[in-house]
């Protein structure tokens, strides 16, 4: 049962700060929903987590325990069990769907072979691409490159799941392919922290949902307050905005 | 003039020819792949190394690239029997050949190594690939098709520049046509059938690195 806290969390990009002071609590089975304008820090916490940008203050604690950035074993450990798909799929363009998949079970976590692949092919087939196991990304659709990057992630079987903008490049037609496995994922009480601009879909599958501005958390509450009901000045007019839109 | 050619005398030799052929292809390999690991670490260090170990790479390849691979190799066959190192002739000039290839290779796959894309490998740090992990999963297989081209010409040069080993006593090709020609006074013959050897060679020695490339790092090939 995974539970992740940040404390207190501050992260500079060089001498610029981007978060100040974050807290925040994804609880084991949560769908966290994080909104806000662009260059709030929402893909900053992303990559914080998972060690992409040592925090510069606070901490963030993974059941319990206190995550070392400083020690590569402890972040090598982190990802084992917190999965991420960015909005640019960086699939390995050198490999084949399948391979894509299975490389990291396989090679980096020595589960065998058979029985990866077999699990990677029940995936493949669960974000709809049970036909393409064999195709190279460059041959994929951007909505089927973003699947199997949501495969890829899943085959890990983490048990935290954060998505960046997984469908902020693709063309409205592929959106709903990609949004139908995170819902499929959210019904089966994955674990996730989900960083969108489609607000009907973070309204629809959030269990809570933070607002960010400035690299802060500027108002935190289950969707229907968020949207509905927002308590603070910057939540409403960033809602309205884009209600409006 | 019309100078009439005897191939008569030499035809003969020519498994002697094809066994000497053997050695040159054999010296171009062992040379080639030693370099390859010289290069592939050294571009590694290159890239991602500490201060120190670059400095100490680019020391390596500078003195190598800069001085004639000749005078490279006459330096190893002299200096390491001082050294206490008594070496076969074909030894000294695959060592000499490995290191000279290596400096090279260095230089060639650095470009190679910068081609990976960051975001792919951020997405391999993600999931866990050490960093060793990264090159051999994602950086390499990269670098090889933007290499590969580059690679298979170095690899001719090298195949064509085993000749020099007949310096060293080396009965390659070059050295087997030199004594050939000595004892049958058709030296014309006895080289046109060795060019058309050379020619052989690289055509084989191209077609390897492909093969090798394929096997070892999955390269496809393919017109994008
Ligand atoms: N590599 C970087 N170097 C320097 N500053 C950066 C870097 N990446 C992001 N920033 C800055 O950090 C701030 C937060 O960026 P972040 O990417 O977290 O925003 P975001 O909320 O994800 O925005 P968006 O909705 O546009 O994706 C921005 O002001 C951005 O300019
Ligand atoms: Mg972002």
């Amino acid at each position: 049962m995974p539970d992740l806290v940040i404390r207190g969390l501050d992260a500079h990009y060089g001498a610029t700060p981007v978060l100040s002071g974050l807290d925040l609590h994804v609880e084991s089975g949560a769908t966290v929903g994080l909104i806000g304008p662009s260059g709030s820090g929402k893909s900053t916490i992303l990559r914080t987590i998972l060690g992409l940008l040592p925090p510069s203050r606070g901490e963030i604690v993974l059941d319990g325990r206190r995550v070392d950035y400083a020690k590569p074993a402890e972040v090598r450990a982190l990802r084992e069990r917190v999965a991420v798909v960015f909005q640019q799929y960086n699939l390995f363009q050198n490999m084949t769907v399948l391979q894509n998949v299975c490389i990291t079970p396989v090679k980096i976590r020595g589960r065998p072979r058979r029985e990866v692949e077999d699990e990677a092919r029940r995936l493949l087939a669960k974000v709809g691409l049970a036909d393409k196991l064999s195709s190279y990304p460059d041959q994929l659709s951007g909505g089927q490159q973003q699947r199997v990057a949501i495969a890829r992630a899943l085959a890990l079987r983490p048990e935290i799941l954060l998505l960046d903008e997984v469908t902020a490049a693709l063309d409205p037609e592929l959106v709903s392919e990609v949004l139908d496995t995170i819902r499929l994922l959210a019904r089966e009480g994955m674990t996730m922290m989900i960083v969108s601009h489609e607000m009907g879909f973070i309204r629809e599958v959030s269990s809570r949902v933070v607002f960010m501005a400035d690299g802060r958390k500027v108002e935190e509450g289950p969707p229907a307050r968020i949207f509905d009901a927002p308590q603070e000045a910057r939540t409403q007019s960033f809602v309205s905005k884009i209600l409006r839109h | 003039m019309g100078y009439t050619f005897q191939f008569g005398q030499v035809w003969p030799f020519l498994p002697r020819l094809f066994d000497a052929a053997l050695v040159s292809l054999q010296l171009a390999l062992l040379a080639f792949c030693g370099g390859l690991l010289l290069g592939t670490a050294g571009a590694a260090i290159r890239t991602y190394g500490g201060a120190w170990a670059r400095r100490a790479v680019k020391l390596y390849v500078t003195a190598f690239t800069n001085t004639p691979q000749l005078v490279q190799i006459y330096f190893l066959y002299f200096a390491l029997p001082d050294a206490g190192l008594v070496l076969s002739s074909f030894t000294a000039v695959l060592i000499g050949m490995t290191l000279n290839a290596g400096a090279y290779l260095t230089e060639i796959q650095r470009a190679g190594f910068e081609s990976a894309r960051r975001s792919e490998l951020e997405a391999a740090a993600v999931l866990g690939f050490s960093r060793l992990q990264q090159i051999r999963y994602v950086v390499l297989p990269h670098a090889m098709r933007v290499l590969l081209p580059p690679l298979s010409s170095h690899f001719i040069i090298m195949t064509l520049g085993t000749s020099m080993a007949a310096v060293f006593g080396v009965e390659e090709l070059t050295g087997e046509a030199l004594t050939l020609s000595s004892q049958t006074f058709r030296s014309v013959e006895v080289f046109l059938i060795v060019a058309g050897f050379y020619v052989a060679l690289t055509l084989l020695a191209s077609l390897a690195i492909s093969l090798f490339a394929r096997a070892a790092f999955r390269v496809r090939v393919r017109p994008l």
